[in-house]
């Protein structure tokens, strides 16, 4: 978990081959105004092709302005759990200082993302960045958190013809939610006396399919 | 659009009937590519990529039916019925779409080789003096966009990957470009549209085609083979594997009487 670092197996277990791709975590920007949202991780070769994969895997319908890419090995995350648990943060050089971007989840509400880009704190490690990130935004109280060095982060670039061929296609798409499809028997918002379906067409929740 | 704009109203009889052969021309090939890449469902290499190659297939298919009901609009035709109902005889695909799907490496190269051809095609397009031809391009360009951006960053990777990715790459654009000069053959009666400003000229997007692709190839580590010198041949001669194709496809829809509403 540390971004100067590949990572390795544990020393003492039999080594396998690795035929898995390195595995980059996915932030989704839905509006200029919103944060990026860890939606998700892809497996890829490299930043671009990640990049290029994440759109296909995360931005086909709901909608997006930008999405980044970060190296797993590259994030040192942190939860709640840990905290208490007193877990000790894992060895992290010391070097130049430089951004740390900083997200964090605050509530175990929401299906669909994990962690919210709240800002970016200079540091010289992450555990170092991790520290400062909790004096920073103390509020709400973080469930989980994650640092990890802006320049590990790969972007989508924002020129209009970027934006118009990644994310404005998915704006026209009509897609329904699950729950609009038919079922055996009754669906359960129906028993409830709910309506059963929201419109089709309606960016009604971001809804993957 | 200018008010100058044609519609379906104001096409002569000409015009019309070439529109529809051009039209079924670019459904075709979508409806029979997207076929192909469809293959691959559950088969493709790591799960992102099979479901990226799931995301283009829908994608050219939903190509497929924008043009076909581009055509029903001229003459009143049903795009299911042209889709399920059709003979090979009757379909007016190019080769390079029937080819079967071969192996990941000639899937990506066709893509390619397509997906560079369609995002220039429609560019040129979207000047369509036919309103709703131009509006539909004007859709499709930007997805076209980036599946040229998915392909091409594959046929770099396969083609500097490794020595067994870079052969079957090679092998793959071997027996693929002698197929590509059909692409850009015109159907019959297309000089009236060319001339009207309805479609655009073929050769026109050839001339930007070839240098876009053969820059990339060569960047990829491929070698350019030669273009046959021969004329291509025309539409309605089609490869062994659309009859084969077309039998799975339509199967299930042909097990039902014409109209079934699912």
């Amino acid at each position: 978990m540390n971004e100067t670092s590949a990572p390795e197996a544990p020393s003492g277990e039999t080594q396998h081959r690795e035929t898995q791709w390195p595995r980059w975590e996915v932030l989704k920007q839905d509006a200029p105004a919103r944060p990026h949202q860890a939606v998700g991780s892809v497996h890829a070769t490299d930043p671009e092709h990640a990049l290029v994969t994440a759109r296909t895997l995360f931005a086909r319908r709901p909608s997006a302005v930008s999405m980044w890419v970060v190296p797993d090995h590259a994030i040192l995350a942190r939860t709640q759990e840990q905290d208490e648990r007193g877990e000790p943060l894992p060895d992290t050089a010391e070097g130049e200082a430089q951004p740390y971007v900083v997200a964090r989840k605050v509530n175990h509400k929401r299906s669909m993302t994990f962690v919210d880009v709240v800002g970016t704190v200079t540091a010289t490690s992450p555990a170092r960045a991790l520290d400062l990130a909790r004096a920073t935004f103390p509020e709400p109280p973080a469930l989980a958190w994650w640092v990890f060095p802006d320049a590990a982060v790969t972007r989508t670039d924002d020129t209009p013809e970027t934006v118009e061929s990644w994310f404005a296609p998915a704006k026209d798409k009509t897609y329904r939610q699950q729950s609009s499809y038919g079922v055996v028997g009754t669906h359960a918002s129906e028993r409830r006396g709910r309506r059963a379906a929201a419109p089709a067409g309606e960016q009604s929740g971001g809804e993957h399919d | 659009m200018t008010d100058t704009a044609l519609t379906s109203s104001t096409l002569d009889a000409a015009q019309r009937d070439a529109l529809i052969a051009r039209l079924t021309a670019l459904a075709d090939d979508e409806l029979i590519l997207s076929h192909r890449d469809a293959e691959w469902v559950g088969h493709a290499p790591i799960l992102e990529e099979d479901i990226a190659l799931a995301n283009i297939a829908q994608d050219e298919l939903g190509h497929a039916g924008v043009w076909l009901s581009l055509r029903g609009d001229l003459d009143g035709s049903d795009p299911d019925t042209l889709a399920f109902r059709r003979d090979a005889g009757e379909y007016r695909s190019a080769r390079l779409v029937e080819l079967p799907r071969g192996d990941w490496a000639f899937t990506l190269v066709r893509q390619f080789l397509f997906d560079a051809y369609e995002a220039v095609l429609i560019d040129e397009t979207c000047a369509s003096t036919y309103a709703p031809l131009a509006e539909a391009a004007r859709k499709i360009v930007r997805e076209e966009r980036f599946h040229l951006q998915h392909t091409a960053l594959w046929v770099e990777r396969l083609g500097l990957g490794t020595d067994e990715s870079n052969r079957r790459s090679q092998a793959a654009l071997d027996e693929l470009w002698p197929h590509t000069p059909q692409l850009f053959a015109p159907v019959p009666g297309e000089e009236s549209l060319v001339a009207a400003g309805i479609v655009p000229d073929l050769a026109g997007v050839q001339a930007r085609w070839t240098p876009l692709v053969t820059a990339h190839l060569a960047r990829s580590g491929l070698r350019v083979p030669a273009t046959p010198s021969a004329p291509p041949a025309p539409r309605t001669e089609h490869t062994e594997h659309l009859a084969e194709l077309l039998r799975e496809m339509q199967e299930v829809a042909r097990q039902e009487d014409p109209g079934t509403v699912w």
